[in-house]
């Protein structure tokens, strides 16, 4: 497909980018394990009073955990770098290099940035999961992994969306930045499984800022908690989002290049 | 040189700050809030965490009930607020820029204005942090035993906790003068902030030999010991001991800062501004 | 009679905006009643340009050249009348029409900062959808044009700003477009950068035959390139046709040097005197008193030496807008 061909490239770039900085591999590398000994660190903590945090046994903490990688990694590969240099474009006028450009402007400025390295979060996260359904022993049922996988890709759809939603309103106000800064900040709480927090925080975390559908839905597919009703929201969820933050896009576009509404 | 002069010097110094980043922060209402939600999360986070976990256990968690842990992660976000920095960010900033050369020639020592700047800031965003403290403290009915000396004690303890972690903070800050990957750096200091200060967990659930470690590192006393203090937790003596400890790694970091200060110049002045 | 590659119909584009005065009562009032003011961007612009053709948008800071080109290239919507660039409708920003056109900004790079200038080009290539060996064709030709050997596996950071510019045309020309926008291309470069660059620019329209639209309030960039000149002021058309006939029409007067032993004497009666230094004084007279004011300085004063010159072009278009009324009342731009 077009779009892959051209993420293909984009990604090339991105690579030769960092490459340019001489970023220590090791060092990264080194931070990235440090936070994931962290994590672990504290959830022996936990589970050195508890045998079941809010039912969640160690071993689907662990799985949870691994997803929180993976999801932080994909963000951090090409959702997060994409969104910030939107703002960026939209505010230095760049955005009319975009303009002119034969392709779908939301795919170019979406694609265009890509932090090579959150690669390495990426692969832990995947590595820290594998262990942990390793250590689960109880089979995954085909049906778990396919909901898995489409709960993984609802969630990263939903994060995207949400993440558009907010770079696309710099056509409307000046000093967006701080708003991507939300999603960051409260991605935190999806280290945990959203279930233990009281309902008010899991309402925000579920309707206001989507951690819950990065994180927590996917862990419950694997862990064979997921029920129908959250399969449909998140389904329905990231069909809506995406719709809803291309409108937004467009509506953007629009105030841009001073059409009238 | 006339101290008394020097001293009100500094004082309009400070003065001045506190208008400026007031200010600034009036420009910045916007990440005020996001601001204010990151720092009343991650203690709401590990309240919710070992609330379940107490409640999961018959109850409690070593002395700690769910309003225990609601009384000791409200009062923790209050006193993280009052002495955190973001020091080395500012610094890692500066060197890079080679904006440090306007402070470097002025006749004031630039931690003054660092100071001064982190004060101000605080008094900006205290507000909004006691109204999140006051919206906790209904949600989750925290419960402490409070005792009037021990709260007569916090307020010294809490000073010196804010002087301590500034000065290590300030003093980590310089490594920007060394490396460019000041943010390794800041990460195992906030791993060993997060698991020594009482941050991820009150430090009494701590296996024995973990607490004499934070006994003898000072970052117990940069935060966590005000707060056990306040929750009234702590026996005089131990509030003594405490104190004292505060006295001693203080002293000890004002020496460190001295000794990195001096070199740091000269590292950066030799690599040229 | 082909048909123009671009064509403008009484194009205009008005933007609102607030209107606030100084003051925090002012401050106050705004923000229960906004008050809005239409300020004409562009306005009843008509022009056509012939495929192959270059013309130089003229005009000071602030006169629609910009806002012109980018309703030309399809980023901004107009307010009113009619545009076609090869027969599309720029705003609808179809992929036909993408693929023809391309933009230059003098401030602004599209190539990524940190990377050969080489590496941008790929991307282009994968967006323009470019065979490769066409692309290298063009890759070729425009390296040899711009003598870019050497800059392209450079990180374009480490270039200079001249060197920057070259790489950014390339990297704007690699599809043939057939219709290319310059905003300021030249904007910041040292004279012989816009000289170079300049050179190009001719050269790659007589290859191309592409059509080349160029705004810049350098007068030398349009003076060596363009037979045309298109000059706007206020968002409106002042005058469009070729430059030596922009010269004539508006410049009714000569430039007088003569030199003096000093600066005390008063040639006021002779002609408006611009400046004086060292005794040079710089006289400005109507066109046809040439003959019998340089007569009479001859002869009433100890004359070292004397000059009869035409103003400079620049002095020029600044009597040229300085002349334009204020047509739509909006505040007067600043001149020069």
């Amino acid at each position: 497909m077009n779009a892959l061909r051209l993420f293909a490239v984009f990604f090339r770039v991105s690579v030769l980018n960092e490459a340019a900085y001489r970023v220590n591999f090791f060092v990264q590398v080194f931070q990235t394990l440090l936070e994931l000994g962290t994590s672990l660190a504290g959830l022996a903590v936990i589970y050195s009073y508890t045998q079941s945090l809010g039912g969640w046994r160690p071993n689907e903490m662990l799985a949870l955990v691994g997803i929180f990688f993976l999801v932080g990694g994909i963000i951090g590969l090409i959702i997060q770098p994409g969104m910030s240099a939107l703002i960026d474009a939209v505010r230095d006028g760049t955005l009319d290099f975009t303009l002119t450009k034969p392709e779908d402007a939301q795919l170019l400025a979406s694609i265009q940035k890509a932090a090579v390295w959150s690669l390495i979060d990426l692969l832990m996260g995947l590595g820290v999961l594998v262990a942990a359904l390793v250590r689960m022993r109880t089979g995954l049922s085909a049906g778990q992994v396919v909901a898995f996988a489409a709960m993984l890709l609802a969630g990263s759809v939903i994060v995207y969306s949400f993440w558009l939603i907010l770079a696309s309103l710099s056509f409307w106000f000046v000093r967006v930045e701080n708003l991507l800064e939300i999603f960051r900040s409260m991605y935190e709480a999806g280290r945990w499984p959203i279930s233990i927090y009281p309902g008010w925080l899991r309402f925000g975390l579920t309707f206001l800022v989507p951690v819950a559908f990065a994180t927590t839905v996917p862990a419950e597919a694997l862990t064979g908690r997921l029920g129908p009703g959250t399969l449909f929201l998140a389904l329905a969820g990231a069909v809506g989002l995406f719709l809803l933050a291309r409108l937004v896009w467009t509506l953007g576009l629009r105030r841009y290049s001073g059409a009238s509404a | 040189m006339n101290t008394l002069y020097e001293l009100r010097d500094l004082g309009k110094l400070y003065a001045q700050q506190l208008r400026t980043t007031f200010a600034t922060m009036v420009q910045y209402r916007a990440s005020l809030i996001i601001w204010t939600i990151s720092a009343v999360l991650e203690p709401l986070v590990y309240l919710v965490v070992w609330t379940t976990v107490s409640n999961g256990s018959g109850g409690s968690v070593g002395s700690y009930t769910a309003g225990g842990f609601a009384a000791y992660y409200i009062v923790l976000m209050l006193v993280n607020q009052a002495t955190y920095t973001w020091i080395m960010y500012e610094y890692e900033y500066r060197v890079r820029q080679g904006s440090l050369s306007f402070s470097l020639l002025r006749p004031v020592h630039p931690i003054h204005a660092d100071i001064a700047d982190n004060l101000s800031s605080k008094l900006v965003t205290l507000p909004l942090l006691l109204g999140a403290a006051l919206v906790l403290g209904l949600l989750f009915r925290p419960s402490a035993v409070l005792q009037p000396w021990a709260i007569a004690a916090f307020l010294p303890a809490l000073v010196l906790a804010f002087l301590l972690r500034f000065l290590v903070e300030w003093t980590l800050a310089l490594a920007a003068f060394w490396t460019t990957r000041v943010s390794a750096f800041n990460q195992v200091y906030f791993v060993l902030m997060l698991f020594l200060s009482g941050q991820l967990a009150p430090l009494a659930l701590f296996p024995g030999w973990l607490q004499t470690v934070a006994f003898v590192l000072p970052f117990r006393w940069m935060v966590g010991f005000p707060v056990e203090l306040a929750l009234g937790r702590l026996g005089p003596l131990q509030a003594v001991e405490g104190l004292g400890m505060q006295a001693a790694w203080l002293g000890l970091s004002l020496l460190l800062v001295r000794f990195v200060w001096k070199r740091g110049v000269r590292v950066y002045s030799a690599v040229g501004a | 009679m082909p048909a123009p590659a671009i064509h403008l119909e009484h194009l205009s584009k008005t933007y609102l905006v607030p209107e606030r005065e100084a003051g925090a009562g002012a401050a106050l009032r705004s923000l229960f009643h906004r008050r809005m003011q239409a300020v004409n961007a562009v306005a009843d612009l008509s022009f056509d340009l012939a495929p192959g053709e270059i013309v130089g948008f003229l005009g000071p800071n602030g006169a629609g050249k910009t806002t012109s080109l980018k309703m030309l290239a399809g980023l901004l919507h107009p307010s009113g009348g009619e545009c076609r660039v090869l027969g599309h409708v720029p705003w609808a920003r179809e992929r036909e029409f993408l693929r023809q056109i391309t933009l230059v900004m003098g401030q602004r790079n599209q190539l990524v900062w940190d990377i050969p200038a080489a590496d941008s080009f790929e991307l282009n290539r994968a967006i323009y959808r470019l065979a490769p060996a066409d692309y290298r064709r063009t890759l070729d030709e425009l390296t040899g044009l711009l003598e870019l050997g050497p800059l392209l596996r450079k990180p374009v950071r480490n270039l200079s700003l001249g060197e920057r510019m070259k790489c950014e045309i390339a990297a704007a020309l690699l599809h043939r477009p057939q219709v290319v926008f310059l905003d300021e291309p030249t904007i910041g470069l040292d004279v012989t950068m816009q000289r170079r660059i300049r050179a190009f620019l001719e050269e790659y329209n007589r290859r191309s035959g592409a059509t080349i639209l160029l705004t810049s309030h350098y007068m030398a960039d349009v003076e060596a390139l363009c037979k045309r000149v298109v000059v706007i002021h206020h968002g409106r058309l002042l005058f469009d046709g070729n430059l030596s006939d922009l010269l004539q029409k508006f410049s009714a007067t000569k430039t007088i040097v003569v030199q003096l032993e000093d600066c005390v004497a008063d040639l006021h009666q002779f002609g408006e005197v611009v400046d004086c230094e060292d005794g040079r004084f710089t006289l400005r007279i109507p066109k046809a008193d040439t003959a019998h004011v340089t007569e009479r300085l001859l002869t009433s004063l100890p004359v070292i030496d004397l000059l009869v010159e035409d103003p400079p072009i620049d002095e020029v278009i600044d009597r040229v807008f300085n002349l334009a009324p204020d047509v739509d009342g909006s505040s007067p731009e600043e001149h020069g």
